[in-house]
């Protein structure tokens, strides 16, 4: 590579790779903004233009920073903080002219990179970190050889390929691999943080949310994302019985249903009792900006931070911004609330007055045949058995009357349109009906002994109460689709959702869900925690801090010596092949002398060991002077001629059998 | 205040300098790096780019963002071993010789410091100078290559070459690796010529002066015959006298011959006389001229070449020091 161009291309190299993620995230125009100095610098560069006037400057990271103002429509935030770091660090090109400004934005990349882990930490970005860290060594490198060689006209060629810059580059950090990973598992981490972490700390995902409309689990649909893991102690429960429980719902406008404000923030008074819980298990959850954990019914134990409401919904008190563990223990004998107070009672028989008139009429039918609420509940799922409904992705629209059109007109839905309608239909019965949204089943992984759900397995379903036995959980989606629930949701006979949706891909994705969970539970979520009982392995009990810098301390210094002692065979080990072959036949020659009883010095040229050699070894004059001959003939000869005569010559050469050369002699 | 800076860290350097150079002793040539002679310290980029460093490490650990702890403490490790790569970036090289043509006074001397590395591994960017770095190459293995320290001349005489440092920030330009030398070397620095010197005196004495040997049409006398003698040359009758061969000796009369001297500059001061002298035999050696130069101590006789050049002018160089 043309070394007047390596530097500054290697810098902007660092800097375009560590935008990338971020770049991916952002609206088109800001992008636009980050990649147009990137370009003016490259023509630049190849054009030789003259650095940008200070006012074009100013002008420009004006205009930048309204544009991202604009945008956004604020300043405030990490994303968009992060945002304005790129833009400023690709306007600062523009003034990239000097040695000192290339570091700067070199360096500043590698932090742009530091800020993409807020975001993303899958294991992909190991590629991006590699390349971040790769390519700012080899500019680091070029910027200095530049610096070096500021005073001469030219830098000269190391005469080393790109290749092995980058070797060189990686080899460095193979070498700091052991030390590095010495200090990340022993540098004492801090227990809590000493500044807030801000709530949106995470870009929006998917995920449920705090209300439902028809068509919000649908999405989920498509999203394969892992929601959490939860690895169980003793027996697995039955697929059909994985209910995990969610955000609750009880108010309903006739189209959007919301949870209770007294559900959610009164707790509960009475809770499962953890000892005679059947199901233990620790959940992996992955963050959701919301402030539910899920749990299968009914969660028994109240993780750090959070509480369980009156309707059994674990709600935390900040949203789950990172990587969450928790130990949970279910009971799904519990008895949920025998008596049912007025207030709640009220809210769970609301409807909103005006709406879906022939579901009335429809359920006040049924109420006047049978009393027991019992009996209408099978009447109503067995209206969603026999009549012809579809389970099905692609549900038409919904005007006003969402409950009317989807029972007596379109009659296809996705979970969320079932569950709704049955819980409009039970409170129209005069019974308290609710609906539970969360997720459904998941995936059992034998290698990991571990149940995986991805966000596709939410679902939504319905909670009557009945007197004596309190709360119940119906699922009106398994009467029309049984298999969703014995099976999971890809079971159903759907077309595919994407291109690349094969039943195989999906087995595949989820065996490598075991990465993902050891790559969260070893890098991600690798706290102060999990950091103090990283050596109960080994028995020494857990490390308070004291004794961890006292590890700290004895295994740096040992990796250092470590390092020290391996770092020069190391950098020896590629240079030693580069000697001379024609230095190697001559030592070997000098060496049998040697054997032979001479002692010739390292002073001595060709000439004068050749006489002394011919002097002492008479019997081999001819084959010393034409060997000392040839050498010099080689040493000075452009070409490589002569060079495998020397060599034969030099391997014949044995000057202890004496005997074959004095045949030899006339 | 402003003045302090700068005098106290001349005074704690000069005396590092000297201490060092007491525990050295003299110089002796080729004289190899060993580890006691190399220091390493950050440079103000390295500086900058552990508080980058430390800023993200306060970050990682406020949010416990793993990954990017994990960059930092790399990045920490790679910078700790840059250090060690400086180090052997300059250990083991050797100065093998250092030389400097004798200039005029206020040109600039070129020490040329032949340093060479007879070590098995390449050294990449090794950089030399005073105060800033001046010179820089690369070292393949087995090579001798000249770094080229300038220096600016103020006075005539032997000027001293001043210590000089050899300096890598190699790889990275984190750290600078540098080993001070205090090299014992001299320039001779001739006195700086006259600009409106005085013409050349011409008291030449013509065709009586000393005239050229070796070639020319005039017969100057006989010498032994020596190998390689002209055939032509050969004086026959006079050989014939005697058992040996004898060629003629010829010789090529000038038109002029000039004594520069001392006395012909009477009102000057010391200084100017020696730049006009100085003016002098440059001129009178640039015409090819057969001068010669009276000094009130020393004297050289009349002559012409490169190396009567030189000696008229180190005899002005060296006058009365």
């Amino acid at each position: 590579m043309n070394t007047r161009h390596a530097a500054i291309l290697w810098v902007i190299a660092a800097l375009g790779i560590s935008m990338l993620p971020q770049l991916i995230g952002m609206p088109v125009l800001v992008v636009a903004i980050a990649l147009l100095p990137i370009v003016w610098r490259l023509l630049a560069q190849f054009r030789n233009w003259k650095p940008m006037s200070i006012w074009l400057r100013v002008l420009a990271t004006a205009f930048a920073v309204t544009a991202l103002f604009l945008t956004y429509g604020q300043l405030l935030g990490r994303r968009i903080a992060v945002s304005m770091l790129l833009l400023m660090l690709s306007l600062k090109l523009l003034e990239t002219f000097r040695i000192r400004d290339a570091r700067i934005v070199a360096s500043l990349s590698l932090f742009l990179c530091a800020t993409q882990f807020l975001f993303h930490q899958g294991i992909p970005m190991i590629v991006y970190f590699i390349a971040c860290l790769l390519s700012t060594l080899t500019a680091l490198m070029y910027l200095q050889r530049q610096e070096a060689f500021a005073n001469l006209r030219n830098i000269p060629e190391t005469g080393r390929s790109l290749f092995s810059e980058l070797g060189f580059g990686l080899r460095l950090m193979l070498l700091a691999l052991p030390v590095g990973l010495a200090l990340f598992l022993l540098f004492p981490r801090w227990v809590s943080p000493l500044w807030g972490v801000p709530e949106d700390a995470l870009d929006a995902r998917s995920g449920l949310s705090d209300s439902m409309t028809p068509g919000s689990i649908q999405s989920l649909y498509m999203d394969d994302s892992p929601a959490f893991r939860a690895a169980f102690e003793g027996p697995v429960p039955s697929r059909g019985e994985l209910y995990w429980r969610g955000p609750v719902f009880w108010d309903f406008d006739g189209r959007r249903w919301r949870g209770n404000y007294l559900g959610r923030t009164i707790d509960a008074t009475t809770k499962p009792d953890p000892g005679k819980a059947p199901f233990r298990y620790s959940v992996q959850m992955e963050p959701t900006e919301q402030s539910w954990l899920f749990a299968l019914d009914y969660p028994a134990l109240e993780p750090r931070g959070a509480s369980l409401s009156m309707d059994y919904q674990l709600i935390t008190r900040q949203p789950i911004t990172q990587l969450r563990n928790y130990v949970m223990a279910s009971d799904p004998d519990f008895v949920d609330t025998p008596q049912l107070g007025l207030t709640m009672r009220g809210a769970a028989l609301e409807l909103p007055v005006g709406f879906n008139p022939r579901t009335a009429k429809m359920v006040a039918g049924w109420r006047r045949e049978t009393n027991s609420d019992a009996a209408i509940i099978r009447r109503a799922l067995a209206h969603f058995n026999q009549e012809q409904f579809h389970y099905t992705l692609n549900p038409p629209l919904l005007n006003r009357n969402t409950i009317d059109e989807f029972l007596f007109d379109t009659r296809r839905g996705f979970c969320e349109h079932y569950a709704s309608a049955f819980t409009v239909m039970m409170r129209m019965a005069g019974i308290p009906a609710r609906i539970v949204t969360g997720y459904q089943g998941g995936w059992y992984s034998e290698m990991g002994s571990y149940v995986l759900v991805r966000q596709s397995d939410a679902h939504a379903w319905s909670e009557v109460w009945i007197r004596g036995t309190g709360w119940r959980r119906v699922d009106p989606t398994a009467a029309v689709a049984p298999e969703r629930v014995e099976r999971g949701a890809m079971s159903l006979a759907i077309p595919r959702r994407h291109i690349l949706d094969f039943e195989w891909l999906r087995d595949v994705r989820n065996t490598l869900d075991l990465l993902q969970r050891g790559w969260n539970s070893w890098v991600i979520a690798f706290d102060s925690d999990r950091q103090s009982r990283l050596f109960t392995v080994f028995g020494w009990g857990i490390f308070d801090s004291a004794k961890l810098v006292i590890a700290m301390g004895v295994t740096l210094l040992v990796a250092g010596a470590a390092i020290f002692m391996i770092m020069p065979l190391l950098l020896r080990f590629r240079s030693s092949r580069k000697q001379d072959p024609l230095v190697r036949l001559w030592q070997k020659f000098i060496t049998k002398l040697a054997n032979a009883g001479l002692d010739p010095q390292p002073s001595m040229g060709p000439a004068e060991i050749a006489a002394m050699a011919s002097a002492q070894l008479s019997y081999a004059a001819d084959v010393i002077y034409r060997i000392t001959e040839l050498y010099t003939f080689c040493r000075y000869s452009p070409r490589n001629s002569g060079q495998v005569e020397l060599k034969e010559l030099i391997q014949d050469f044995n000057p202890s059998r004496t005997d074959e050369y004095a045949r030899r002699e006339p | 205040m402003s003045g302090f800076g700068p005098a106290l860290k001349d005074l704690v350097v000069n005396r590092v300098m000297q201490r060092a150079r007491i525990k050295r002793g003299p110089m002796t040539y080729p004289f190899e790096l060993q580890y006691r002679h190399i220091y390493i310290l950050p440079t103000k980029f390295g500086w900058g780019f552990g508080l980058l460093l430390l800023l993200m490490a306060l970050g990682g650990l406020n949010f416990n963002n793993n990954m990017a702890l994990m960059l930092v403490f790399l990045l920490g490790t790679i910078a700790q071993l840059t250090t060690f790569i400086a180090y052997r970036n300059l250990s083991e090289l050797s100065i093998d010789s250092i030389h400097a043509e004798p200039i005029f006074c206020g040109e600039v001397a070129h020490f040329r410091t032949f340093i060479s590395n007879g070590d098995e591994r390449q050294r990449f960017a090794v950089q030399a100078g005073f105060d800033k770095p001046l010179d820089c190459s690369d070292f393949k293995l087995n090579v001798c290559e000249p770094l080229n320290l300038a220096f600016p001349t103020v006075k005539r005489g032997w000027a001293e070459m001043p210590s000089f440092r050899l300096e890598t920030r190699f790889p990275l330009g984190l750290f600078k690796a540098w080993s001070w030398v205090f090299p014992q070397i001299q320039c001779l620095v001739y006195p700086a010529p006259a600009i409106n010197a005085p013409p050349l005196p011409s008291t030449g004495q013509g065709q009586s002066g000393m005239a050229k040997k070796g070639s020319g049409d005039q017969i100057y006398g006989l010498r032994q015959y020596q190998a390689g003698d002209s055939m032509q040359r050969i004086a026959w009758r006079a050989s014939a006298r005697h058992d040996d061969l004898y060629s003629l000796e010829m010789e090529a009369p000038r038109e002029q011959a000039c004594e520069l001297d001392w006395d012909s500059l009477r009102d000057e001061n010391l200084e100017t006389r020696l730049s006009i002298l100085t003016a002098w035999v440059i001129a009178a050696d640039h015409k090819q001229l057969l001068y010669s130069l009276k000094l009130p101590s020393a004297q050289v006789t009349c002559g012409s070449g490169d190396d009567h050049r030189s000696k008229c002018l180190e005899l002005l160089a060296l006058f009365e020091q």
